[in-house]
């Protein structure tokens, strides 16, 4: 049998376009972003983080807030391996995955850790959606270290211009990351987990192809040391 | 310096020198031999094993679950990226789409606790039709969309057609949660006129195997994975015109060309939002899709 002699419902009455749609990049040889052209504009005249904004929001940002979004992408991407998205690239990379998987699996995990960490802030996102109530407490700084990370990302911002108020709460790390994103223009759940992963996900690649494929004995193969049990 | 011992409890396996453990289980001496994929598969998710005719009812929903056509939008992810030729980033792929999505078999999950929530509410008084009724009603005007009900592009979910005769062959059809699903969509049908499908079905069926809403998504998950690894399988072997598509098949439906603002002069119907400016400027998009 074939679908010649074949019926089915999509055989049937249901109507569908013929074409996919584009919203982003238009197809064919010469490619734009958003209206932009990339290769006689993007590419003269910004930044690859200028081009991930643009990606993300649809339009490209002020000097000023291209210059604070550069810096939180920089304070969001070092993730070492003590984190599970990393730690999992790099088993990948000792179990002699191909790179093209080794990459695929950072992403899920950088994707991951994202989803994570923005589950963790969901007040903070309300919070600062309506800033009438209390700064949420759980999101303060919790200790001296804490601290000094959001001291050096506000001297780090000072030279961009963008006043960042909500900094003032004495913020956690990960908490002024996510204020920061906010801040220029993030609002939006999905699209602040697309910004964290895509930020991330170099180290994780980066990490994991340092490792040498089959390099099983130079791994802590017990840590964590898994107690297995057959109780409930 | 001796580092602090980190520790992980596991239920789920041990390598020993000459057999190895399963969920309790010896595997050369219990299971292998004896065991099916089915039950192996059950095992992993619930942690203990079916009888044989409960084993059964898993694989009638296997095989009733079986629709497969490359046009369905999980299965055709894989094709796509099957089509640069690899196998298993395909198959891993079509199963990163079902966590929580709103077709495919996670929505087993979300019927479970629809009709656990309604379980508690209705208690042993199932064929109390007025109770239900209320029930049910009281649901249906809180929520738009209900999970485990709809057939797009036909009238009935012929999968649940077949799933239901398996399960009147087995002598299930009187169990508590199939009961309840068919007592539930009597009243989905006369308020909104929509069938229930094959996740419904296969949630009642789970439940009355004594799983949990997230044991019935991920068995259910598992049981679909050959549909994934069949066009995983296939794609990759003779999938790669589908790497690009041409131009002409593509509608671009976005911005219309414009000039950046460092490039020169804009142009454009967006000009005057060439540039954005933070915070003030980005109230564009809390109203965006």
């Amino acid at each position: 049998m074939s679908t010649a002699e074949l019926d089915g419902p999509l055989e049937g009455s249901a109507h569908f376009p013929e074409r996919l749609t584009a919203r982003v990049v238009t197809p064919g040889e010469r490619p734009s972003v958003h209206g932009y052209d990339v290769e006689s504009d993007l590419a003269r005249h910004y930044q690859p983080s200028d081009l991930l904004f643009l990606f993300l929001n649809g339009e490209l940002p002020t000097p000023s807030v291209s210059r604070a979004f550069a810096v939180a992408l920089i304070f969001l991407a070092p993730v070492s391996v003590a984190h599970a998205s990393t730690h999992a690239a790099v088993v990948g990379r000792l179990c002699g995955a191909p790179a093209s998987s080794t990459i695929g699996v950072a992403a899920i995990g950088a994707a991951e850790h994202a989803r994570s960490l923005l589950d963790e802030h969901i007040d903070l996102i309300a919070w600062l959606r309506a800033p009438r109530v209390a700064f949420p407490e759980r999101y303060r700084a919790r200790d001296d270290g804490d601290r000094a990370a959001v001291q050096r990302l506000e001297q780090a911002l000072t030279p961009t211009g963008l006043a960042v108020p909500a900094l003032g709460e004495r913020p956690s790390r990960d908490a002024a990351l996510v204020i920061v994103l906010f801040a220029v223009g993030f609002k939006r759940r999905e699209r602040l987990e697309a910004v964290i992963a895509l930020a991330r996900l170099p180290s994780a690649v980066a990490e994991a192809l340092a490792e040498r494929p089959t390099n099983f004995g130079n791994y802590p193969i017990n840590l964590p040391r898994f107690t297995y049990t057959e109780s409930a | 310096m001796t580092l602090p011992e980190l520790i992980q409890e596991t239920r789920t396996a041990h390598w020993g020198w000459h057999e190895h453990r399963y969920f309790g289980q010896r595997v050369f001496e219990d299971l292998a031999g004896r065991e099916t994929l089915t039950g192996l598969t059950v095992l992993s998710v619930l942690g203990r094993r079916l009888s044989s005719d409960e084993n059964g009812v898993v694989n009638d929903a296997a095989c009733t679950l079986t629709l497969a056509d490359p046009r369905i939008w999980p299965l055709k992810l894989t094709r796509l990226i099957a089509a640069y030729g690899s196998t298993l980033p395909a198959a891993a792929a079509g199963l990163l789409s079902e966590q929580d999505a709103r077709i495919g078999p996670w929505t087993t999950a979300k019927g479970a606790e629809l009709l656990l929530a309604f379980d508690a509410a209705v208690g042993a008084r199932i064929d109390d039709s007025e109770l239900v009724r209320g029930t049910v009603k009281a649901y249906l005007d809180e929520h738009r969309f209900v999970w485990g009900f709809g057939t797009p592009f036909r009238g009935a979910d012929e999968r649940l057609v077949a799933f239901r005769a398996c399960i009147r062959r087995r002598e299930r059809g009187s169990l508590r949660f199939w009961r309840l699903m068919d007592a539930v969509s009597a009243v989905v049908r006369d308020v909104r006129g929509t069938e229930p499908n094959m996740g419904i079905a296969v949630a009642a069926a789970f439940l009355d195997l004594g799983l949990t809403p997230h044991q019935v998504g991920s068995l259910t998950s598992a049981l679909m994975q050959h549909m994934f690894l069949a066009h995983a399988v296939e794609g990759s072997a003779r999938g790669a015109s589908l790497r690009e598509l041409p131009a002409t098949h593509v509608d671009f439906v976005g911005h219309a060309p414009r000039t950046s603002p460092r490039a020169g002069p804009s142009s454009g119907e967006c000009t005057s939002q060439g540039a954005v400016a933070a915070p003030e400027s980005h109230e564009f998009m809390e109203n965006a899709g």
